[in-house]
């Protein structure tokens, strides 16, 4: 990405990072442009998300878009006190789903990932196909039956309701299956082995440092799927002081028959939930290895 | 899905200790008891309860309800109702705008991004994928807004020109509207993947070509798309998942506009059947319906642009 | 999957024999009615600002039993919750159900009889309401909030229009002509295809019955003439553009509203509070009147919304429970929460505590306000009936209706599917229909 400030005429051609055109050819005005307006198209939505969070509830209804309000600091003062400070329970709750969650499903899934690529085994076949499976199912078939047989364990209503099933993600094995192929070569582990190595030690010791920057995209991929997912924990918890900040502000908007919706809240919390998340990507960005995902075709 | 890349020869194989046995299943231990656990048992409970259903028996205004076997009863409720029918209907089209629009857009940022010397590549490369932060709930809830007659900064500027309202929540253009939502959010992450995988080829691919005078157009058409045919493949399967399972963003905009009912698409219909109709056992036989039936689709995708994009490899 | 078994009948000898003096029941072997030694917790669901101040008025006073709150979402979400949770054994104690979807949780055994704890409490109630919680002479829950229908206006802008608020139907659609005659930006009123509690309020006070039980056999009516009437009522003004047909509380409304060009909504008493919430500026401009009449001079009107405290069957003591829900429908304590929230109490004592209060923050002019709402309050249809399947009414009703003002085919037909939808659930799920 930083090569396209090295100088055309410093720069050895041809090497694999080489991305410059001709030197004759002048720079282009018009994929900036594009750009740009493809940039404002993903941005205006945000911005008025931030500027109708700055309004009162009735200015929200009275007053032109994108026109910035006075009740910036009364929306927020009313978040945090709501229902005695449940918008700060509702974030960390996120915060404990989406950190935990990715972190041991990444885990899972990379130990999973590895042995599909790096083994073969009676069952392989089948149980890549049962993932791919997996990866096809829409979620909210599967919500019920997962609600009711959480309740016959007796775990429906707890954290693990929520945490449990976010641990798997065929996607991510189907993801750490393609990357583990790609960047462990067979050859490293066969000669840690002849010094001696365990499975367990190939794994820990010569694998996982090789997969980190594959296991960065699954935390990532896992951690927004799990920070953004309604459904699961709007079926599973019944306790708000559970919720995670989707079901929270969704009951913000939802109310009962003679009890307003709360706009000017949902539309402040809205804006204060989606900042860390935001913020979050813009710092891992680079971390991601998104090719991976596409590599795994050829495989 | 043919060779087996990494995998140790099978010669080799046949050697291995009995602890190199074990470890593959070790690996996946933890993996597929959650599989099991929270995927399949919860499908074959999903496929047992399509066909169960509720049925009052004995006396009493309310008498008993108790849960009996129906046969295939749920599964010709399901094929026989015309709502559902339509949703699919609805779908189609729904998709028909949306899994073009999303992956010509991400393919064009992305080799826009990819050409040399763009001023702003950075930015736009981070402002286009900020939409993928935003989770669906909150997405549907602002586009809601900046649609609507009063609150859309669109009508506004086309009343200070003097031109008519546009009402996007209905006839034609709300599938559109709805499409745009999945647009707005899919497009940067579409874009990303499409991007990282032209920057992972090599660059001395393009040179010849250059030498040649080939135009950065020519080089993108005749280059860089097919060699990103895997990853175009990929988004478009996960466009086309997506579409069959849209749910959040119309359920978001029904209570603006009176054109989206509660079965708009498939996936509405389950969710006011199993929610709101409490019928579990006829929401049961629909998703299993709409399972299978994004299976095929998935399956029939990758057999196409398999022997399309990698020909006889 | 254990399904509660629901037989009215022996429910209700089960009362007979409890009011006599409870010691022995059929239902009081079951489970073990000994007090506990510590103190105990109820789990109480509900939605909406009252409850969380009156739970914790309840636990001031009450250290043995402590509730706690959870808001498990609005009306509809929260029923959907409680069927689920009670098929999977994670119930509450006690909860808030609406009165239309009562029938509903008994029918999935999620609303349990409370007959035998009742007592004399309700006497504490006009008959109009405690029925609402009543079936067949059981009772399964303690009225707490009412929506007697009312007309909530833009007393202002009706004024600089020099339009006279109607008193009956009849008036009203030629007081919708002349506020679109005085100002073409402005509708009298909405007609919200997707608001079935409303509608059904309306055809109510028209003496439409949309269900009723008799022995074993149920009557539908929503395809009733009293309904259709309302809904060529509405039919007319609809082809007339004289309302406007739109969903309520959307944020486009909400700005209609602001700018006053909607000048009038038919509603629960609860309407003031929730107004208030979208066009606080407005305040002192709005003001409420009795529901225009279907029949000059018989005032009585349906309610639309409220709600009953419903112990539940996983209650595990049901006694206590209903001790709590007693305490949170009908004393004054609770009553006095619920006004300062901006609800209408259910219980004659909690409406008779309004006469005191000072009206609803957005309407601080009308010193009336109360007394008005007492008169309707006094006025409500004796006996409304809701059925078993409401859920799928309204469900069929939403769409069926705003289809039909989206296509513009007629709401009669839209009536009639919903009814068709209806009579058909019931037939499948082995309820005996009475063809008419």
């Amino acid at each position: 990405m930083a090569t396209s400030t090295v100088s055309p005429l410093t720069r050895p051609l041809p090497t694999a990072a080489a991305r410059l055109g001709p030197p004759a050819r002048p720079r282009r005005i018009w994929p900036s442009l594009v750009l740009l307006i493809g940039a404002l198209y993903c941005l205006v939505p945000v911005a008025w998300v931030v500027i109708a969070s700055t309004k009162s509830n009735s200015e929200l209804f009275t007053t032109f878009t994108f026109a910035p309000g006075s009740g910036l600091l009364d929306n927020l003062r009313d978040l945090f006190s709501y229902g005695g400070g449940q918008f700060a329970q509702w974030a960390l709750n996120s915060l404990i789903f989406a950190g935990f969650g990715s972190v041991a499903c990444t885990l899972i899934s990379t130990m999973a990932g590895f042995a599909l690529a790096k083994y073969t085994f009676p069952g392989r076949q089948i149980v890549f196909y049962a993932i791919l499976g997996g990866v096809l199912l829409p979620g909210i078939t599967l919500a019920i039956p997962q609600y009711l047989l959480m309740s016959e364990i007796g775990l429906a209503g707890s954290y693990w309701s929520v945490l449990l099933p976010s641990l798997i993600s065929p996607f991510g094995i189907y993801l750490a299956r393609v990357y583990a192929g790609a960047a462990v070569p067979s050859e490293t582990m066969e000669a840690a082995r002849i010094d001696g190595a365990g499975d367990a030690r190939v794994f820990s010791a010569i694998a996982l440092p090789m997969l980190v920057p594959g296991m960065v995209t699954i935390f990532l991929l896992q951690f927004v799927s799990i920070w953004n997912n309604f459904l699961l924990p709007f079926i599973m918890l019944s306790d708000e002081r559970m919720y995670p900040l989707t079901v929270g502000l969704y009951t913000l908007l939802s109310k009962g028959s003679g009890t307003p919706s709360l706009y000017s809240l949902a539309i402040i919390g809205a804006a204060v939930a989606i900042i860390p998340l935001v913020v979050m990507m813009l710092v891992l960005q680079r971390y991601w290895r998104l090719d991976l995902i596409s590599g795994g075709l050829k495989g | 899905m043919s060779a087996e890349i990494a995998a140790a020869p099978p010669d080799r194989a046949r050697r291995r200790p009995r602890s190199r046995w074990v470890a593959p299943y070790t690996f996946l231990l933890p993996a597929g008891i959650l599989f099991i656990a929270f995927l399949a048992i919860p499908m074959v409970y999903a496929l047992y309860l399509s066909f169960r259903g509720l049925r009052v028996t004995g006396d009493g205004p309310f008498g008993v309800q108790e849960e009996t076997w129906v046969g295939l009863s749920n599964y010709v409720a399901t094929f026989t109702d015309p709502e559902f029918l339509a949703g699919f209907g609805r779908l189609a089209i729904y998709g028909a705008i949306a899994v073009p629009v999303t992956l010509g857009l991400a393919l064009t940022f992305a080799l826009l991004l990819d050409l040399p010397r763009v001023r702003g590549a950075r930015f736009a490369r981070t402002a286009i994928f900020i939409p993928y932060a935003v989770p669906g709930v909150i997405a549907s809830l602002l586009w809601g807004f900046l649609y609507l007659p009063s609150t859309s900064p669109a009508n506004w500027l086309l009343g200070q020109l003097g031109l008519p309202e546009l009402t996007v929540l209905d006839g034609g253009i709300l599938f559109g509207s709805v499409a745009n939502i999945a647009i707005w959010s899919g497009v940067g992450f579409n874009m990303i993947i499409i991007y990282t995988s032209l920057r992972g080829i090599p660059g001395d691919v393009y040179e010849a070509a250059r030498i040649d005078g080939a135009s950065e157009w020519d080089i993108a058409y005749r280059i860089k798309i097919p060699l990103v045919g895997p990853a175009l493949v990929l988004t478009g399967l996960f466009a086309l998942i997506g579409t069959l399972q849209v749910y959040g963003e119309p359920t978001t905009l029904r209570p603006m506009t009176n054109a989206i009912s509660q079965t708009w698409v498939p996936l509405m219909k389950i969710y006011r059947d199993a929610f709101v109709r409490d019928d579990l056992s006829l929401a049961a036989a629909s998703s299993v319906v709409l399972a299978l039936g994004t299976l095929v689709l998935s399956v029939l995708l990758l057999r196409i642009t398999q022997k399309r994009t990698f020909g006889e490899s | 999957m254990r399904r509660r078994i629901l037989a009215v009948a022996a429910l209700s000898v089960a009362g007979l024999t409890l009011a006599a003096c409870s010691s022995d029941g059929a239902e009081g072997a079951e489970e073990d009615q000994s007090t506990p030694d510590g103190p105990i917790t109820l789990d109480y669901w509900a939605w909406g600002t009252a409850q969380q101040p009156m739970v914790e008025a309840w636990n001031e006073a009450h250290p043995d039993v402590q509730v706690v709150h959870t808001d498990a979402g609005g009306g509809g979400d929260s029923s959907a919750k409680l069927v689920t949770a009670t098929r999977a054994e994670n119930a509450p104690d006690v909860a808030i159900v609406e009165y239309n979807t009562l029938p509903a949780m008994i029918v999935a055994g999620v609303a349990a009889d409370i007959s035998e704890y009742t007592g004399d409490l309700e006497n504490e109630y006009a008959p109009g309401v405690w029925s609402q919680a009543t079936f067949d002479g059981a009772s399964y829950g303690v009225p707490q909030d009412a929506g007697p229908m009312a007309l909530t206006y833009n007393q202002a802008r009706f004024d600089e229009l020099g339009v006279e608020v109607p008193t009956t139907w009849a008036e009203f659609a030629e007081a919708a002509e002349a506020v679109r005659e005085a100002d073409p930006d402005t509708y009298i009123t909405t007609f919200a295809p997707a608001e079935f509690g409303g509608f059904a309020g309306l055809a109510q006070q028209a003496g439409a019955e949309w269900w009723t039980v008799e022995g074993d056999t149920w009557t539908v009516g929503i395809d009733s003439d009293a309904s259709l009437e309302v809904a060529d009522y509405w039919q007319d003004l609809i082809d007339r553009d004289l309302v406007l047909a739109e969903p309520l509380l959307t944020p486009e409304w909400n700005a209609a509203l602001n700018a006053g060009e909607i000048l009038s909504w038919p509603a629960g008493l609860w309407a003031a509070g929730v107004l208030n919430g979208i066009a606080e500026p407005m305040a002192g401009d709005w003001a409420m009147a009795p529901l225009p009449q279907w029949e000059e001079g018989n005032p009585s009107v349906a309610f639309q919304g409220g709600s009953a405290v419903v112990v539940t069957t996983s209650a595990e003591y049901p006694e206590i429970a209903a001790e709590f829900a007693a305490w949170m429908g009908a004393s004054d304590e609770a009553a006095a929460i619920q006004i300062e929230q901006g609800q209408y109490p259910a219980s004659l004592a909690g409406q008779e505590l309004t006469l005191e209060s000072d009206p609803p923050l957005l309407m601080p002019q009308q010193e009336d306000y109360w007394a008005v709402a007492a008169e309707i309050a006094a006025n409500t249809v004796p006996e409304i009936s809701w059925g078993p399947n409401v859920n799928v009414a309204s469900s069929a009703f939403q769409d069926a209706m705003s289809a039909a003002v989206q296509n513009g085919t007629p709401l009669r037909e839209a009536l009639a599917t919903t009814h068709e939808a209806v009579v058909e659930d019931m037939e499948t799920a082995g309820f005996t229909v009475a063809t008419d």
